[in-house]
């Protein structure tokens, strides 16, 4: 197997590690580093549940390879501070059901609303749209991002 | 051209196993030594709130917050058995037995409480934020914490089974109990060069005997009516010789954001006798109108019928082509 | 009563923090030490006689043990109605996806490599995937019985008579397909023995304490001797009642005495769990000139696929609900439960009622347009309302709000 040598930094942390060349970020993440808040759907980049942050951008963590990340800087779910407003705007709103494309979608808003602070209701949905929820329905995830959203502009939310 | 229509549908369900299954919850309550208490019932949270009711429903019988309610519902060796986390039937069935274990629990900490207040009865006595006081009198009170202390084996059973018969060689019984009703409307656009369906707006009205947690009934319906979206519009695992030809998210196509309207909706409360504080059950009834709605709403905007679901484009294309 | 205090209000929802923060633990996210790993073998063909030949991977270097039904310590067999599932494929596959075996080794890219090595020969044989065929005398039999497993019936005054005094009659045949549950997080779970020696099994599920007897029963011990574990699960709508990972990791932990873990792919969740009944609903439905119903008929014919699962209950809550929630005095249905050579199906949301509607409702629309009624009138006319009596003869006592349901779509 042939190891390839990577420097990364995770949720503000820098790692140098030696990855398989065929290691998928997800499985670094996962099993390497234990940030199990990455959750793995399907395999194949189609229900977002794997969705994580880097260079600035969401990115489906099956479907790049660990090697991909090298100089990169990578934002998963237990990069988000604890009082976020995103996360709380979720758990007000009634966003969150079983919670296994919760942490996507959490990122995917962040994406969103790192900008652009003022989004339509169609803007929400496109932003999500790669990220597949069986249980809610998804109004309640959309109205938790134009909370969020109204809250990061300073108003109060309602 | 984009031709639009609306259509409605309404359904009943009726909740639980049913048919005379000795459909049975059990749960416990407890009372810890810091005057909190702690519930343990086998209801599993698959996501729907069962955690949630169950705390809303002992805290409510009990006169207590939610955080001071301990749930204990992931280990069989720790929990009685409440039953399967299906048929809409836990917040019915388990919720009746939470509220059970619950007063049961409540009459012993009064006895204990009209001991210690040296009272004659434990009528007359109310029991409300940790408290236990003469209702004439409060400032005559003990806690559930100084309770507690002197009695540390104070916990109660609660059992609770659904009322159903079997049927007779005739299907004919009493089945199920209790029966939700439930009413959906659609607005659809029908673009008759693509084939493509999307869903304007929709309102869904729903018998839910009482809310015990508005906003979690509320994600219910948005859920089954995604659901329901899909089942009309794009599912279908796609079998040829008994394999699946759909069977992976490449290829079985579930509804994105971008599928699913704002849904206006109605609650509907008049309390159930049976149910715990009136509640029946939601999970299913939810997402059940919901297809027929938009096939009726589909026929309203081009004239065809279908009789297969899903109306996929193609299928929609096809149709308007043999038309004519 | 007295005013509710909690009862009532949109409380947070109590797991979500752990879900925002991404600290919920779903099987997937455990891992314990020493843990082993475990793939499952599947069957590649809908209906054949199998031959296992598991040496080859079991020489793997790393492989700790393939398991077959020969090391099934008590009953090769589940299902939450029928025992009709086997934990392991012995002599024959019935649909494509059964369990035929479960590669344990130390990581899971020496499972995964493993597979490559395990020969099942197949015989084929005829298969059957038809529910219409199957329930002819002379096709494929799936197991050693009759394809056609329940047949349920409700007989209420006489539709025969009934018709003949209706002003309109609508008769069409409509068919919905199988779907799958599609809950988000595919299965997966975790086995190890406790302190107390005995098997814990945490795994996805709706209904632990069933699952606890199931394991128990292929584990051939009592089952105070299993605990089930129930962390967060992604989802189920029914895709959870039966068992997937639950009996293999038990047998693979109790044998090999370490932990073993194994997680499904989506392909693979695809081919383990359930899927909602496809049925093919004959409905005629009468009404009087003012749109009075008077008669319905239906047959109602479910495909169960290789095993049963919930068929029974499914297609007996569909016979129920068949009129819709409609006042008909004079109802026939028959319901049929058959087994194919199709992937199983069982519960999922709407149990058997959520199939019903697709047909009963546009019925509806079809016999109103032909009365000159609009839908909500048609639906009014005939309405469940407090005292009314169902197909099943069972009177409806308490609040019955549906007219009111169907009024509140007037505005819209």
């Amino acid at each position: 197997m042939i190891l390839k040598k990577i420097e990364v930094n995770i949720n503000g942390r820098d790692y140098c590690l030696d990855v398989e060349e065929n290691l998928r970020l997800i499985d670094l993440l996962r099993d390497k580093l234990k940030l199990t808040g990455t959750k793995e759907g399907c395999g194949e980049g189609e229900c977002g549940a794997c969705t994580v942050i880097m260079g600035g951008k969401i990115v489906n963590s099956c479907l790049v390879l660990a090697f991909q990340a090298d100089k990169s800087r990578i934002i998963t779910i237990e990069g988000i501070e604890e009082d976020d407003v995103i996360k709380n705007s979720f758990i007000e709103e009634g966003a969150v059901q079983c919670g296994f494309c919760t942490p996507g979608m959490v990122l995917a808003a962040k994406s969103l609303l790192d900008k652009n602070l003022n989004p339509t209701e169609e803007e929400i949905r496109e932003a999500i749209s790669g990220n597949l929820c069986r249980c809610t329905g998804y109004n309640k995830i959309v109205s938790a991002v134009k909370k969020a959203a109204k809250l990061k502009r300073g108003g109060d939310g309602e | 051209m984009k031709k639009r229509g609306k259509g409605i549908a309404c359904i009943f369900y009726g909740t639980g196993y049913g048919n005379g299954f000795p459909d049975v919850s059990r749960a416990y309550a407890r009372l810890l030594e810091d005057g909190r208490v702690e519930i343990s019932v086998g209801a599993t949270e698959v996501g729907q709130g069962a955690k949630t009711v169950m705390v809303q429903i002992a805290a409510e019988t009990l006169g207590l917050l939610d955080k001071d309610i301990v749930l204990i519902n992931e280990d069989t060796s720790k929990t009685p058995d409440a039953g399967t986390a299906a048929a809409s039937r836990q917040t019915y069935n388990t919720g009746n037995a939470v509220k059970i274990a619950c007063e049961n629990l409540k009459e012993k900490i009064l006895e204990d409480a009209a001991k210690l207040l040296g009272v004659n009865t434990k009528v007359g006595l109310c029991m409300k934020d940790g408290l236990i006081y003469v209702k004439s009198y409060p400032s005559k009170k003990v806690s559930l914490k100084e309770i507690a202390e002197l009695n540390k084996d104070l916990q109660a059973e609660g059992v609770f089974t659904a009322h159903t018969t079997q049927m007779d060689e005739n299907g004919q019984g009493a089945p199920y109990w209790p029966y939700t009703f439930a009413s959906c409307a659609v607005e659809v656009e029908v673009d008759t060069e693509t084939g493509e369906v999307s869903i304007l707006r929709a309102k869904h009205v729903l018998d839910v005997g009482r809310a015990v947690n508005p906003s979690l009934v509320e994600g219910q319906i948005d859920g089954g009516f995604a659901m329901g979206v899909g089942y009309a519009l794009m599912e279908d695992i796609g079998l040829k010789d008994g394999k699946m030809t759909n069977g992976s998210f490449e290829k079985y196509i579930i509804p994105t954001a971008l599928d699913i309207p704002e849904i206006e909706k109605v609650l509907i409360e008049y309390p159930e006798d049976t149910a715990p504080y009136g509640a029946k059950g939601i999970g299913e009834p939810v997402m059940i109108p919901v297809a027929p709605a938009i096939l009726n709403a589909i026929y309203d905007a081009i004239g065809v019928r279908f009789y297969e679901i899903p109306v996929t484009p193609e299928r929609v294309l096809l149709a308007l082509q043999s038309k004519g | 009563m007295n005013e509710l205090k909690i009862v009532g209000k949109s409380i947070n929802k109590i797991d979500a923090k752990d879900k925002v923060d991404g600290s919920a633990i779903y099987p997937q996210d455990i891992y314990l030490e020493n843990m082993a790993f475990g793939v499952t073998i599947r069957s590649t063909r809908p209906h054949a006689f199998i031959k296992v030949d598991t040496k080859e991977a079991g020489k793997i270097d790393g492989v700790l043990k393939v398991f077959t039904y020969k090391d099934v310590p008590g009953k090769n067999h589940h299902g939450v109605v029928l025992k009709d599932h086997e934990v392991f494929a012995s002599k024959k596959v019935r649909r494509i996806g059964d369990p035929i075996a479960f590669i344990v080794a130390e990581t899971k890219e020496i499972a995964e490599y493993a597979k490559n090595f395990i020969k099942v020969e197949y015989e084929d044989i005829p298969a059957v995937f038809d529910p219409e065929e199957a329930m002819k005398e002379d096709s494929p039999k799936v197991h050693d019985r009759d394809n056609v497993f329940y047949h349920f019936k409700i007989r209420r005054g006489d539709v025969e008579k009934a018709f003949k005094e209706c002003h309109v009659i609508v008769e069409n045949v409509y068919k919905v397909p199988m779907v799958d549950h599609a809950f988000l997080q595919p299965e997966a779970g975790v086995a190890f023995l406790d302190e107390d020696g005995r098997v814990v099994v945490i795994a996805s599920t709706q209904y632990p304490h069933f699952d606890q007897e199931e394991i128990a029963e292929s584990l051939g011990v009592n089952k105070e001797m299993v605990r089930v574990l129930t962390p967060a699960v992604g989802g189920a709508f029914g895709g959870r009642e039966d068992i997937t990972v639950q009996i293999h990791l038990a047998i693979a932990a109790l044998t090999l005495k370490r932990p073993v873990k194994t997680v499904y792919s989506r392909e693979e969740s695809f081919l383990a769990h359930s899927k909602r009944h496809a049925m093919k609903m004959y409905y005629k439905t009468g009404a009087l000139k003012d749109g009075t119903l008077l008669a319905l008929e239906a047959k109602i014919i479910g495909d169960s696929g290789a095993y049963a699962s919930w068929a029974m209950n499914v297609l007996r809550k569909s016979a129920v609900h068949a009129t819709g929630p409609y006042y008909i005095p004079n109802v026939k249905v028959d319901s049929f439960a058959v087994y194919t050579n199709n992937p199983f199906t069982g519960a999922m949301r709407g149990f058997g009622a959520t199939q019903v509607p697709i047909a009963y409702e546009q019925q509806m629309d079809i016999l109103a347009e032909k009365l000159g009624l609009t839908p909500i009138e048609i639906r009014l006319k005939n309405c469940f309302r407090e005292g009314s009596e169902t197909a099943t003869g069972q009177v409806l006592e308490g609040f019955v709000p549906l007219e009111r349901c169907i009024e509140e779509l007037k505005s819209f």
